[in-house]
């Protein structure tokens, strides 16, 4: 049997410049962070690449965990085992991130997949950028010509899909280090424990005092388009009200699948998506409420 | 599925890469393109690394790289360029099984023993790490390991008899004494 195997060139950069340059100057080149996911698409023929730009060898610029200035900052090369063996998932504010690594696909594929290759896959079940969604997070892109920093809200398009532009790379995600009274949650649902991609996956941040809701951030992978976003409506409803079993019922009840729109496809129908959603934010928000008041 | 023209074969050029493999250094001209699981697997006969899905969800193929442990269909050879590999036959000396290996055949794990490999590589990063793991530690540290055999309960069991094997300070078996 002869099996076809896709042949491209890689282009080994020796720091970021050199890749910056050659990004500037070659209209061909396809960035690749880890490679789970840009490999597995050339050998399925989704994605036709010529030259592939290997980032790998900036990891010794561009992974790094830092925590100054009241600012957290990722970057993009960080692989998805470094940031669960880091301190930060170890504050409860940041357990999201926790979760997170619990359920992001497989220990050898967090071994390899990078945070920025998370953000830039613009993926709909991208994990790490849920979780930027609701910590407000950056995106830092490089270009020859400078460095621009773009809301996490605003950084995706559509289904792989983003604004970075061809001679960009992504640097850095960052997100402003959060209120003591406040702590994120994420869930995941699927029926398999490794390589789950989720039916429906939602990141929630909350910050309480004593019992009124201050702050609250929900995303879910889908509003209605095919990316991660923030369910903005919901959060305006919950927002300066008492944290109550009723409250919740009501905004999943009224406010949630008014701005939600799911949709039907092999692994789940838009109704049984809808109703998960609905299920899966009320135990986040709960989650999120005993983590901030000290149980888990 | 279309055969490769001879011609296109030159398009690419060869990238010398040196690789330490099972302790053995090993200098390789690879193509471009050409994966990690290709360049152990066919060009230097390390046939414990298996191909299942080629991307990454079997966890088949998977090897040691510098400790970590990685998908080898999904690391290209240019990037593996200078690190340290161990597979499946770099585990025990010559005439020797592994605690993990011995585990596994004491629970009568092995059916068909395809994702062997990957399993056995799978474990030896868990205990690494975490010599005395829970069942849930081993549930995730395995969760990327297909065995369509369905040895999945075993490998709990074999995990912590491996475990116990090594805390006893017995790494190593004598193969001919294991085989009886």
């Amino acid at each position: 049997m002869v099996v076809y195997i896709p042949r491209f060139n890689v282009y080994i950069p020796k720091d970021v410049s050199d890749a910056l340059n050659v990004l500037s100057q070659r209209k061909d080149l396809i960035p690749m962070g880890g490679g789970s996911d840009l490999l597995v698409l050339i050998r399925s023929g989704m994605v036709k690449a010529d030259t592939v730009l290997d980032l790998w060898p900036l990891r010794k610029e561009l992974a790094y965990i830092k925590r100054e200035n009241a600012t957290v900052r990722i970057g993009a090369l960080t692989t998805v085992s470094e940031l669960c063996e880091s301190d930060l998932i170890k504050d409860v504010r940041y357990a999201g991130l926790a979760d997170v690594c619990k359920k992001f696909s497989t220990p050898f594929i967090r071994n390899i997949a990078t945070v920025g290759g998370n953000v830039g896959a613009a993926h709909p079940l991208s994990d790490i950028a849920l979780m930027l969604l609701v910590l407000n997070g950056k995106v830092k892109l490089l270009s020859k010509n400078g460095e621009r920093e773009v809301d996490i809200t605003k950084f995706f398009k559509g289904k792989r899909q983003t604004v970075r532009n061809h001679d960009e790379i992504i640097a850095e995600v960052s997100f402003t280090e959060t209120p003591h009274n406040s702590s994120t949650a994420f869930i995941k649902f699927d029926r398999r424990w490794g390589h789950a991609m989720g039916y429906v996956l939602v990141g929630a941040y909350m910050q309480l005092r004593g019992n009124m809701i201050e702050d609250v951030r929900i995303a879910f992978d889908s509003m209605g388009n095919p990316y991660p976003e923030r369910a903005w409506k919901t959060e305006e409803f919950l927002k300066g009200k008492e944290f109550s079993d009723e409250l919740i019922k009501q905004a999943l009840n009224d406010v949630l699948p008014k701005e939600m729109k799911r949709i039907t496809d092999y692994r789940a129908s838009a109704e049984y998506r809808l109703d998960l959603s609905k299920v899966l934010l009320r135990r986040a928000l709960l989650k999120i409420k005993s983590r901030i008041e000290g149980g888990d | 599925m279309s055969v490769i023209p001879r011609e296109e074969w030159d398009k690419y050029p060869d990238i010398e890469i040196s690789l330490n493999v099972n302790g053995k250094d090993y200098k390789v001209k690879v193509k471009p393109y050409e994966r990690l699981l290709d360049v152990l697997r066919y060009k230097l006969g390390f046939t414990g690394v298996k191909e299942g899905c080629g991307r990454g969800e079997c966890g088949a193929c998977v090897v040691l790289m510098d400790g970590k442990l990685v998908p080898s269909c999904l690391v290209l050879a240019v990037r593996a360029n200078g690190s340290k590999i161990l597979t499946v036959e770099g585990l025990a000396p010559e005439g020797k099984l592994h605690a993990i290996q011995k585990a596994l055949l004491d629970t009568y794990a092995v059916q068909c023993g395809f994702c062997f490999p990957g399993v056995i590589l799978a474990i030896k990063a868990l205990l690494d790490r975490n010599p005395n793991p829970t069942d849930e530690e081993i549930k995730d540290a395995l969760s990327g390991q297909l065995c369509r055999c369905g040895s999945y309960l075993r490998f709990i069991k074999a995990v912590k008899l491996a475990a116990q094997y090594i805390r006893e300070g017995k790494e190593y078996f004598d193969e001919s004494e294991v085989r009886g």
